[in-house]
């Protein structure tokens, strides 16, 4: 298997914040670290060529910067891409984490890094690549190269990868099921972990519960009477022969539908194509999902200005954070371009 | 879904079901709704009272839309 | 209340003249145990098969398991409210015909909440009935009213399992158990003052009642628990027939009828008590639809727990989805009274794994056992023998397999959620979930 390696101008021993503003610059014959790499890499590896860009210049101008990479890239056959290890290097580590997200998704091969624990680029792009936990400064080269070398052997024999802990890369956002490390039934772990939370010794929890991030509220709207406020929902009320294609779960798109001329949403014209519960009651009254019928009242009463036309459906269920996040985006841009006021989301 | 449009300064009412999975997720306007199959109304009723039940959810949500909020608040509705 | 259960340890089962247990060897009567069966003019058909550990063999649609017994003293039934006179479970003596299991399974017609079984192969461990010796119940009924859809009550399948558990284990009625096992739990104000200096430990059970439909939930003493209010029981009453697993929620998420009886939380709470824990009993709760029933089971069995003085609470979910949140509020109202909890229960995190592992997430429940991940993808080979009918799988709406998941040559693929109990709430699973 081949491999190509991204350094920065630092590591190509170009220059430091005086050249970060290089434009990529490609070899054909190893240079700095990359040597290092590809000797631990080994046979089962080789690395043909090492990529070097100037930090400032891929965060600045990563729309330049991909482009040139990707038309060199083009031209080559690889299997896996390397990037850093960028220490704590903040820039550095963007940059690794920005070439490996687009190199990834570009050529879908796998992409394995380095930062430290501190390293801004951890936060953004541990998603996106294998980000091994490194050290703090360069002086950590040998060590830090050594499980990216490793890893990338295992990949390369097909080999069963373990979880992020045993491997040593920051989790990516992905659990899987595994057998137990240790053979023990849940009962005994359930024993084990209650008496000692009783006893007020510490514990591990076999699952980690994330505080939330929080949204400040935003600001109210300051008079209902003269609002247009959009319908959104995740029931899957959608027109009967469902025109966009919605999946039943695990939806993949959002769709809108036109609702200018509609005083209700009536049964046989709109259904709901949820997957997650029995359907009859929302098919026989759709409002029951999304509430038209009573938002016209309170538009005619004059409680609210109007309400806008066309509301946005996905189905919520099975549906990735990322999916979420992703249509929560596309939608709020949209109604933000055509002035609407306030949103009513209805969900299951 | 909803925490995106609130991002962009648009305020939402999220009317869910699952209020703690709501909260979890950070919404910050909340109106209970009736049940997962049926949110906004309820079978078993008569339409008088399924009605009632959904303009009177629908009320609190818009009230919420209007009422300043500091933290993640539940809106009650009369039905 | 006293409960023993004697053990006759099944090394095997075979076929022969007369039903009868010798050294290890459960022998029976296939024309005696047909007639159980027909008792029930709606089954149409029926056979039975005998399944050992390391078989080629796969299982589907299963619909249940249950473990062969006999009540010898201090009641009168296995299944008390179900098959014989309401009384309560829990006294006297059962005999038990131990590590193995009577399993039924759908000759042809399965359904959302059946399951797949396998003998052998990679995912023989993911049940732990590929460890075990099997007698299979494979059948048909005349239930058409239900034939096609994708809920089924499996009454007359699940209740022909009871009977012949019932029938079988009166073959060791009058025989001496190879061991005792004694479950002795007096009334929580008559225990010695070392056990009452121990922290004081309740088990709360969230059993899988979310149908509003009658039929399909977990029984307990035959009641529907869709109908019940938290309330406080005696573990022996579980340990000895009190519930019947239901026919709903995604099989690998579900508690059969065996697990429900030999239950091994309750076991290891029982082993611990007057050691590190008093054990106080069990708090039997339910899993719900609407948000308001949440609440009320919630804060009703927080009441109980404090009434009782428990200082800590194991909490089981029977499911995932939507019962995740009257699970995370169950947690998080006994972390609110100041018990301390864990929880124990399966994860969905979808099949790339990216998903939120519980619908409803709250900081406060810190310490959480997990059984695996019930939307995780598993590939069998092709050419393993089939008991049932494996198209059932990928036909009859099953929460695991979908059209198109068997494959031309036999082989196949499905999530998780469709294995027989694989996620074994009761607390037998020896899997979990990483972080990748």
């Amino acid at each position: 298997m081949k491999a190509i390696h991204y350094i920065n101008q630092f590591f190509a021993g170009i220059g430091g914040e005086e050249m970060a503003d290089q434009t990529p610059v490609f070899h054909d014959k190893l240079i700095g670290c990359s040597m290092m790499l590809n000797a631990m890499c080994k046979p089962d590896i080789e690395v043909t060529n090492t990529i070097v860009c100037g930090d400032n210049y891929i965060t600045n101008h990563t729309e330049e910067a991909l482009k040139e990479i990707f038309a060199f890239l083009d031209t080559k056959e690889f299997g896996i891409f390397f990037a850093g290890p960028a220490f704590m290097a903040g820039r550095y580590g963007v940059g690794c984490g920005i070439i490996c997200k687009a190199v990834s998704e570009r050529y879908h091969v796998p992409v394995i890094t380095s930062m430290n624990e501190e390293n801004p680029g951890v936060e953004e792009y541990k998603a996106a690549a294998y980000i091994f936990k490194g050290g703090r400064k360069a002086t950590f080269m040998k060590q830090d190269v050594t499980p990216m070398a490793a890893f990338a052997k295992k990949i390369a024999k097909g080999e069963k990868l373990l979880p992020a802990a045993q491997e040593g890369y920051f989790p990516r956002g992905i659990r899987m099921e595994i057998p137990q490390p240790d053979g023990i039934m849940a009962a005994d772990r359930v024993i084990d972990m209650l008496l000692k939370k009783i006893n007020g010794e510490p514990f591990q929890t076999e699952l980690i519960i994330p505080s939330m991030e929080k949204i400040p509220p935003a600001a109210p709207v300051k008079d209902l009477s003269k609002a247009t406020i959009a319908l959104v929902s995740s029931s899957g009320v959608v027109p009967v022969d469902n025109p966009d294609r919605i999946q039943s779960a695990s939806a993949q798109k959002w769709g809108k539908y036109n609702i200018a001329d509609r005083d209700n949403l009536p049964e046989g014209v709109y259904k709901t194509i949820h997957a997650g519960f029995d359907p009859a009651a929302m098919c026989a009254v759709p409002d029951r999902g999304i509430p038209l019928d009573a938002m016209r009242y309170f538009e005619k009463q004059g409680k609210i200005g109007k309400v806008y036309d066309w509301f946005y459906v996905t189905v919520g269920t099975g549906t990735t954070q990322a999916f979420a996040a992703k249509f929560g985006k596309e939608i709020a841009k949209e109604l933000h371009d055509a002035g609407v006021d306030a949103v009513i989301l209805t969900s299951t | 879904m909803g925490k995106e449009i609130e991002r962009t300064g648009i305020p939402v009412t999220v009317m869910c079901n699952l209020i703690d999975v709501a909260k979890t997720v950070g919404s910050n306007r909340m109106v209970q709704t009736v049940s997962v199959p049926y949110p906004l109304g309820d079978p078993e009723l008569s339409p008088e009272a399924e009605w009632q039940l959904r303009t009177s959810r629908v009320e609190a949500a818009l009230n919420a839309l209007a009422t300043p909020v500091e933290e993640p608040t539940v809106f009650p509705s009369k039905f | 209340m006293r409960l023993e259960i004697g053990a006759f340890h099944v090394k095997d089962i075979v076929f022969g003249d007369k039903t009868a247990y010798n050294a290890g060897v459960l022998t029976v009567n296939k024309e005696e145990l047909l007639k159980v069966v027909k008792e029930d003019e709606h089954i149409t058909t029926a056979d039975f098969r005998i399944v050992h550990p390391g078989d080629n063999t796969i299982l589907c649609p299963v619909k249940e398991a249950v473990e062969m017994r006999c009540k010898v003293s201090g009641g009168h039934g296995i299944f008390p409210g179900v098959l014989s006179e309401m009384e309560v479970a829990g006294s006297g003596r059962t005999h038990c015909l131990q590590d193995c299991s009577l399993i039924v399974v759908g000759e042809h017609a399965g359904g959302f909440q059946d399951g797949v079984i396998a003998m052998g192969g990679e995912y023989q461990h993911h049940t732990i009935y590929g460890d075990m010796v099997n007698l299979v119940l494979v059948a048909d009924t005349d239930e058409d009213f239900e034939r096609h859809e994708q809920q089924k009550k499996n009454h007359a399948l699940r209740w022909a399992g009871m009977r012949l558990a019932e029938y079988i284990g009166q073959c060791v009625k009058d025989l001496e158990p190879e061991n005792i096992e004694v479950y002795d739990l007096p009334s929580i104000y008559e225990r010695s003052e070392e056990v009452n200096k121990l922290p004081r430990v309740v088990y709360v059970l969230q059993p899988q009642t979310q149908m509003e439909a009658m039929g399909y939930n977990t029984l307990i003493y035959g009641w529907d628990g869709n109908h019940i209010l938290p309330t406080f029981m005696h573990p022996n009453e579980l340990l000895d027939g009190c519930m019947v697993s239901g026919s709903f929620m995604p099989t690998s998420s579900k508690i059969s009828t065996y697990e429900f009886a030999t239950n091994p939380m309750i076991k290891k709470l029982y082993e611990q008590h007057g050691k590190t824990i008093n054990f106080l009993g069990v708090i039997m709760s339910t899993l719900n639809v609407k948000m308001d029933e949440k609440v009320r089971c919630v804060k009703m069995a927080g009441q109980i727990a404090t009434s009782l003085g428990a200082q800590a609470a194991v909490v089981a979910e029977e499911g995932y989805g939507n019962p995740d949140v009257d699970y995370t509020a169950m947690l998080v109202e006994l972390e609110r009274l100041g018990i301390k909890t864990v929880g124990l229960s399966d994860e969905c995190t979808g099949r790339d794994g990216a998903s939120q592992p519980l619908v409803s997430m709250n900081p406060a429940t810190n310490a959480l056992v997990t059984t695996g991940n019930v939307s995780q993808l598993y590939e069998f080979p092709a050419g393993m023998e089939v008991i049932g009918e494996l198209e059932a799988l990928a036909r009859d709406g099953n929460s695991g397999g979908w059209e198109g998941c068997i494959r031309p040559d036999g082989s196949f693929i499905m999530e998780n959620n469709g294995m027989f109990c694989a996620n074994m709430i009761s607390g037998y699973s020896r899997r979990t979930c990483a972080d990748f």
